[in-house]
C-alpha cells in the first residue's frame, strides 16, 4: 500500500493542538499529584496513627485500581455532582491517581536520609515543620530525583488514557483524524513521534537535575 | 450508593474476568520471553544486538501504551495484518510490558557478582551454559520485586484494551453506564475487583520473595 505522508503534514495544526491539550493535562496532573503526594508522604511519616492509616489506604486503593477506573469516577461521580469539565476531571482523575506513586517516591527520599540528621535537628531545637522544610526535604530530594522523573514519563504517557473521558487530546486527535482521513499508520506513527520527542525532552531533564542535585564531592 | 444495583453489576461486570485475565496471562508471558531476549541482547558484546535491543526500550518505553495498541488495532490491518481485538490488544501489551520486563531482567542479571562469570570462564564453561546455570538462577532472586511490579502495572493496563473493543472488564462496565445510566456502583464494583486482583498479586509476590530468599 502507498504511504501519503501529507496527511500528517494537512493535519499538522490539528496534532500540535492535541499536543497542547496533552500539556495541560500533564502539568497539571504532575502539580496535583506532586503535592497531594507529598501530603501523603508526610502524613505517611506523622506520629498520629489516624494520619498514617488515612495514607496508607489511600495508596493502597490507588495503586491497586487502573488509572481509567479513576478517571471514570473522577468524570462520572464526582465531575458531574461538583460540574467539573472534562478537562478538569480528567486532571483530577490524573492526579490524584499519581499521588499514590508520588507519595511512595516522596517517602522512600524522606527515609533515605541518615537519621543522624533527624536527630541533629532536633537536638538544635528545630520545630518537626521547620527541619523537614530546611534539613530533610533538601537531602532527600537528591534521592528523589531519578524515581520522580521516570514515574513523571509514565504520567505524560499515561495522559492519553483521558481519551477515554472524551478529552481531545493527543491521542483523541490522532484517533479522531485516522477515522476521517483513514491513514492510521502515517498519523499513528506521527502521533508516536511526538510523544517520543517529550519524552526525550523529560529525560534529558532528568539527567539534568541528577547532575545538578548531586553532591559536590 | 444503591446497594442493589451493585448486586445487579457485579455478575454483568465479573463475566469480563476472564478476559482481563487472559489478556493478563498472555501479555505477561509473551512480554517475558520478549524481554529477556531484548536484555541477553542488551548484554550482548555484539553491537548491532544491543543497538536494537536500545532502540526496542526507548521506543516502547517512550510512546503510550494507548498509542501501540491503536497502532495494533487500525494501522496493522493497512498493511494486511488483520487481527482480532484481542490478539490485537495482546501484541500492544506485550511489546509495551516486554520493554519494561527487560530492563528488571538486565538489572537483575548486572546486579550478580562478576566474580561469579569469571568462575564459571575459569572453568571452561560457555557463555550460554554460564548464563543459564549460573547467572541467571541467581538473578532471579533480585528481579523478583521490580517484575512483580511491572506485572501488576500490567494487570492494570489490561483495561486500556476497552478502547480497542475487547469485552474486559472495563468495557462491560462502560456498557453498563451506557444501558441503565448507574455510575458509582459500577465503578466501585470494578474497582472492588481489580483491587482483589493487585492484591492476591501483591501477596503473591511476597511469597515468592520468601521461596527465593537466600537461606542464611
Amino acid at each position: 500500500m502507498e504511504l501519503d505522508w501529507g496527511v500528517v503534514a494537512r493535519a499538522w495544526d490539528l496534532l500540535i493542538d492535541g499536543t497542547w491539550v496533552t500539556l495541560q493535562l500533564f502539568a497539571w496532573s504532575l502539580l496535583l499529584g506532586t503535592v497531594l503526594g507529598l501530603v501523603l508522604a508526610l502524613m505517611r511519616l506523622s506520629k498520629y496513627r489516624v494520619l498514617r492509616w488515612v495514607s496508607l489506604g489511600y495508596v493502597w486503593l490507588f495503586r491497586g485500581i487502573p488509572v481509567l477506573v479513576a478517571l471514570f469516577f473522577a468524570f462520572f461521580v464526582f465531575g458531574r455532582q461538583v460540574g467539573l469539565s472534562a478537562l478538569q476531571a480528567g486532571v483530577l482523575g490524573l492526579g490524584t491517581s499519581a499521588a499514590a506513586y508520588k507519595a511512595e517516591i516522596i517517602r522512600a527520599g524522606i527515609m533515605s536520609v541518615d537519621p543522624g540528621q533527624f536527630e541533629a535537628a532536633e537536638c538544635l531545637a528545630m520545630t518537626r515543620r521547620r527541619y523537614m522544610r530546611r534539613i530533610i526535604i533538601p537531602q532527600g530530594i537528591r534521592v528523589m530525583v531519578p524515581t520522580y522523573m521516570s514515574n513523571t514519563i509514565l504520567v505524560l504517557k499515561v495522559s492519553s488514557v483521558a481519551v477515554a473521558i472524551g478529552i481531545v487530546e493527543l491521542t483523541g486527535i490522532t484517533r479522531q483524524l485516522s477515522n476521517s482521513t483513514n491513514r492510521p499508520i502515517e498519523l499513528f506513527t506521527a502521533a508516536a513521534l511526538i510523544y517520543l520527542f517529550l519524552t526525550t525532552v523529560l529525560i534529558v531533564l532528568q539527567e539534568f537535575l541528577e547532575r545538578r542535585f548531586a553532591l559536590k564531592t | 450508593m444503591d446497594w442493589d444495583v451493585v448486586v445487579e453489576s457485579f455478575p454483568l461486570i465479573w463475566k469480563g474476568a476472564s478476559k482481563t485475565v487472559s489478556l493478563f496471562a498472555w501479555s505477561l508471558a509473551a512480554g517475558t520471553v520478549l524481554g529477556l531476549a531484548v536484555a541477553l541482547m542488551k548484554l550482548s558484546s555484539a553491537k548491532p544486538l544491543s543497538w536494537f535491543a536500545t532502540l526496542f526500550s526507548w521506543l516502547f518505553r517512550g510512546v503510550p501504551l494507548l498509542i501501540l495498541l491503536f497502532y495494533a488495532f487500525f494501522a496493522l490491518p493497512e498493511v494486511g495484518w488483520l487481527l482480532s481485538p484481542f490478539w490485537a490488544a495482546v501484541l500492544g501489551l506485550s511489546l509495551w510490558t516486554a520493554a519494561y520486563q527487560a530492563e528488571a531482567i538486565r538489572s537483575g542479571i548486572i546486579a550478580v557478582d562478576h566474580g561469579q562469570t569469571e568462575g564459571s570462564d575459569a572453568l571452561g564453561m560457555t557463555r550460554s551454559h554460564t548464563m543459564r546455570r549460573i547467572i541467571i538462577p541467581q538473578s532471579i532472586r533480585i528481579m523478583v520485586p521490580p517484575f512483580t511490579s511491572n506485572a501488576t502495572t500490567l494487570l492494570k493496563q489490561t483495561s486500556l484494551a476497552t478502547l480497542v473493543t475487547v469485552p474486559e472488564m472495563t468495557l462491560l462496565t462502560q456498557r453498563i453506564f451506557s444501558n441503565n445510566f448507574k455510575f458509582i456502583e459500577p465503578i466501585f464494583v470494578l474497582a472492588m475487583i481489580y483491587l482483589a486482583m493487585t492484591t492476591v498479586l501483591i501477596i503473591g509476590q511476597q511469597i515468592v520473595e520468601r521461596a527465593f530468599r537466600l537461606k542464611t
